[in-house]
């Protein structure tokens, strides 16, 4: 079988570079009368020091909650009152601002999130009941076993390295940022020079380009300088008995056990190899994909030790991870693991057979084309391909890229990454080592 | 009430209804050029049609149309739609449940044949039924780890007392235990039959090729045989306010959910729906029109709690700072509609919030919303009508979720409907089904 799925638009990017550096990429789709972009800052979590975590976070529930001429009401009603949709995020890699509007109200939009981005006056009571309700959010994460299980995981992972936390920073971080911590990220990374923004919909890229110049055009990057980024070393590192595994436990007395078996992955660089990211990407794919991958028919169709069992692999401009998982009765806790294990050291010792691999690779180019629908999906893919500095042409090199993995190079790139296996379990004390 | 809908023939249907010849419905929309092709084959065989011993089976039956016929293996179908790089799964609730698959165009002639021999001749073989148990049981063990899900199960269970909405949809691990093989085959042969089914194909494949196909795809029905029924009986409304608390570990914050009944789809235009034109089924004489309560419904609940400046989320949230998050709901049910309100919040500030929110109430029953409330609240659901109907798989669901449960008109006509509400018509629908005195609550408790 081979894939057949090309979405027919071969779409064309325009992208324009700013007198004042902001990057604009305009992809014109006239199917349905909306438009979205996303602004994307080259900013994000990685961009925090340890004792300030949280602060991107925070700065994103801050930021449409004030400015120099709107208090957050008269944000909100800017909004709401067309129906739009107006929002924040703070990723590892990014900092981002996403728009949806109908197509007829994408200017009013695009100069409100100008406003936004430009003058934002991060009041200090708005300050005081995001931070309370964000000290809440992390309060609130515990009550998830998916989350407390992932979250030690990465801490086992990374150390002091910001990937460590979860984009909500900690209690004792987030207890003590202040409103000036929000000014000094801001000035740092809130500049011209350091922003994409990438628009998909009914709109020509004159139009969408003139828009941008009209309510960003006179935006001039201030004089602070953006730190070097000087990160504290990941090194896979075991803990207890064995020298290739590194283990962390919480007990709880739950119904079914969260059981996660991963490891340190390749980074995505402009400049690096891209031969095990791809490879590994496609491996992902094989184990964790769909109703059909590996670890779906194995382990829940074959055995019936899950309802969810799957596997995810980010991309990320540092050091990312593999990771499978699986949630079973307590009972199963250690036959899930050694499931895990088998299915991970079976990638290193056997090639996958050429059916195999070209399912994988199938699968992960249909649903990467899958995934480029929406305007927002389109906005949010091109965008992110520049901020990571990768350029628009990723689209075209990833997927050629995967075409060319080779059964040959699946393996050899499993055996030089999956080296000290990290594993998190949670569930009932006695029926996790405790 | 004045409201009367917009008579649809001046609006056009951009999806075509088709009835075939075995009773089978197919709603078809082509979109040239697009590539893709969705179909979503959408069943009457939710869990309202279990009788109470079968409870969970409409869903475990789901899970179990995935593992093949006489003539096609476990995992063959989802193989086959995966390794083409398409992607397929499939969902239960109270009145439906439905499977979907989305892939390139061109792959859909060799590809739907396997969902409809699935969907038809299920084999539901012994061994498979016992291991795929074990599957459905992480499912339930899934949900008891969860707060919410457990407190909106107690909120739905204190709303329905008698109605099967009440029960959980994965059904308890007891009562699966004592399911056969045999009683969920009968099962499926009385419930997918052609006239509880509509085949959803939305994308780049043209009209007489989508007939053909679905066609050649979806018959040889078997024969309905014997299946206990069960006999629905109409919730009584509730008359008072019903209180429950649970006490659950590990909790970090409080939960209040409330609940208040709405409309059902009167069984009786459903039977009709087929001989009457969408257009002159509500006529204006007709003063009960269940859809047309249900936009009113869902244009309360964002004027409530969608977005900063409704009213609880502003209130509650932003200026008072009692709840960490509210939300609010209305989810469109077949013989009964459920409105609901959920806080996150401080157990110390339960009662005071509960209060202040039925005070609110109080206030929809006695004044009318401000017009630029109204006006901000057609704009969002407008919009996300518009939103949510970008791709083919997108633009399927929605037409196969109002179809199931309402018509199809109701999908594409909604915005023009949600537009024509004043706030007259929520003041009455408010004072209809909005009690402070009559509703469900759950309080979620630390232990």
């Amino acid at each position: 079988m081979t894939s057949t799925i090309a979405l027919p638009q071969n779409r064309t990017i325009h992208r324009r570079i700013l007198n004042n550096g902001i990057t604009v990429l305009v992809i014109e789709n006239p199917s349905a009368d909306i438009i979205a972009a996303r602004l994307f800052l080259k900013a994000g979590t990685r961009w925090e020091s340890r004792e300030k975590s949280g602060l991107s976070h925070l700065l994103s529930a801050v930021l449409t909650k004030g400015t120099e001429r709107l208090s957050s009401l008269d944000i909100a009603e800017r909004v709401e009152s067309i129906g739009a949709s107006l929002g924040t995020d703070a990723a590892s890699d990014y900092f981002l601002l996403s728009l949806k509007t109908v197509s007829s109200d994408f200017a009013d939009m695009l100069s409100l999130a100008a406003e936004l981005m430009r003058s934002p006056t991060f009041p200090e009571a708005e300050v005081e009941l995001e931070q309370r309700l964000t000290l809440q959010a992390i309060r609130s994460q515990q009550e998830q076993p998916f989350t407390v299980a992932f979250d030690q995981l990465r801490q086992a992972m990374y150390g002091q390295h910001p990937y460590a936390l979860s984009g909500l920073g900690t209690e004792e971080t987030v207890s003590q940022l202040t409103r000036q911590d929000l000014q000094e990220y801001y000035e740092t990374h809130f500049r011209p020079d350091n922003l994409v923004i990438s628009i998909a919909g009914r709109i020509t890229p004159d139009e969408a380009v003139a828009l941008v110049e009209e309510s960003f055009g006179d935006w001039s990057a201030g004089s602070k300088q953006r730190p070097i980024l000087n990160f504290p070393a990941i090194t896979g590192q075991s803990n207890g008995t064995s020298p290739t595994e590194h283990r962390v436990t919480t007990p709880q007395e739950t119904q079914q056990s969260i059981v996660m078996l991963g490891y340190l992955a390749p980074s995505l660089q402009a400049d690096g190899a891209m031969t095990d990211y791809v490879a590994l990407k496609l491996l992902n794919t094989y184990l964790g994909n769909g109703l059909s991958s590996r670890l779906f028919v194995e382990l829940r169709e074959k055995r019936g030790l899950a309802y969810e069992v799957s596997a995810f692999y980010p991309t990320r401009l540092n050091t990312s991870h593999f990771v499978t998982y699986m949630g079973t009765a307590p009972v199963n806790t250690a036959i899930a693991l050694d499931g895990l294990k088998t299915e991970i050291d079976r990638l290193q010792t056997t090639p996958l057979t050429s059916e195999e691999l070209q399912t994988a690779k199938n699968k992960l180019l249909g649903q990467y084309a899958l995934g480029k629908q929406t305007n927002s999906q389109l906005a949010q893919i091109f965008g992110w391909y520049e901020t990571l500095e990768l350029g628009v042409e990723f689209d075209t090199r990833f997927q050629e890229e995967v075409a060319a993995v080779t059964a040959e190079t699946a393996q050899s790139a499993a055996l030089r990454c999956f080296g000290t296996a990290y594993i998190s379990l949670l569930g009932p004390a006695s029926l996790i080592g405790e | 009430m004045n409201f009367i809908r917009t008579s649809q023939s001046t609006l056009s249907l951009p999806a075509t209804p088709l009835k075939l010849a075995n009773k089978l419905t197919l709603i078809h929309q082509y979109i040239p050029g697009c590539g893709v092709a969705a179909v979503d084959v959408w069943v009457k065989a939710g869990s309202i049609r279990e009788i109470d011993q079968w409870s969970g089976m409409a869903h475990f039956l789901e899970h179990m149309i995935f593992k093949g016929t006489n003539r096609i293996l476990p995992g063959q179908f989802d193989y086959a739609i995966e390794g083409r790089g398409g992607m397929t799964n499939a969902a239960t609730s109270y009145d439906y449940a439905h499977y979907f698959m989305t892939l390139a165009a061109p792959d859909l002639v060799d590809t739907l044949p396997y969902l409809a021999e699935l969907l038809l001749h299920a084999a539901i073989p012994d061994e498979e039924f016992v291991r795929e148990r074990e599957v459905v049981f992480e499912e339930i063990y899934q949900t008891y780890d969860s707060p919410d899900c457990l407190a909106f199960q107690a909120l739905i269970e204190g709303v329905y007392q008698r109605h099967p909405y009440g029960r959980p949809i994965l059904g308890t691990e007891e009562l699966l235990m004592q399911r056969s093989p045999s009683e969920m085959r009968a099962f499926h042969r009385a419930h997918y039959q052609p006239e509880n089914m509509t085949v959803v194909l939305v994308g780049d494949m043209d009209q007489d090729e989508a007939i053909a196909l679905v066609e050649r795809s979806f018959r040889d029905f078997p024969s309905p045989g014997d299946c206990p029924q069960h006999e629905a009986e109409a919730e009584p409304p509730m008359t008072d306010i019903r209180r429950q608390e649970l006490r659950l570990p590990r909790l970090e914050q409080a939960r209040l959910m409330m609940a208040w009944m709405g409309p059902g789809i009167d069984p009786l235009m459903q039977e009709k729906r087929d001989d009457v034109l969408p257009w002159n089924r509500f006529s204006p004489e007709q003063h009960l029109d269940p859809i047309k309560d249900a936009c009113g419904l869902d244009l309360l609940s964002a004027t409530l709690a969608e977005g900063r400046t409704s009213r609880l989320v502003q209130e509650l949230r932003e200026e008072r700072q009692l709840v960490q998050e509210v939300s609010s709901g209305f989810s469109l049910q077949q013989e009964s509609s459920l409105f609901t309100i959920t806080a996150w919040l401080d157990a110390e500030n339960l009662e005071r919030v509960e209060a202040l929110i039925c005070d609110r109430f109080s206030h929809l029953i006695t004044a009318r919303i401000n017009e630029s409330e109204l006006e901000r609240s057609k704009r969002l659901l407008c919009n996300d009508h518009a939103f949510s109907t970008e791709t083919p798989s997108q633009i399927a669901g929605l037409y196969g979720y109002y179809h199931t449960l309402a018509d199809l008109e109701t999908a594409i006509a909604y915005p023009q409907w949600i537009k024509e509400f004043t706030t007259e018509d929520l003041q009455n629908l408010a004072s209809q089904y909005l009690s402070p005195y009559r509703y469900a609550a759950v309080v979620v408790k630390p232990l």
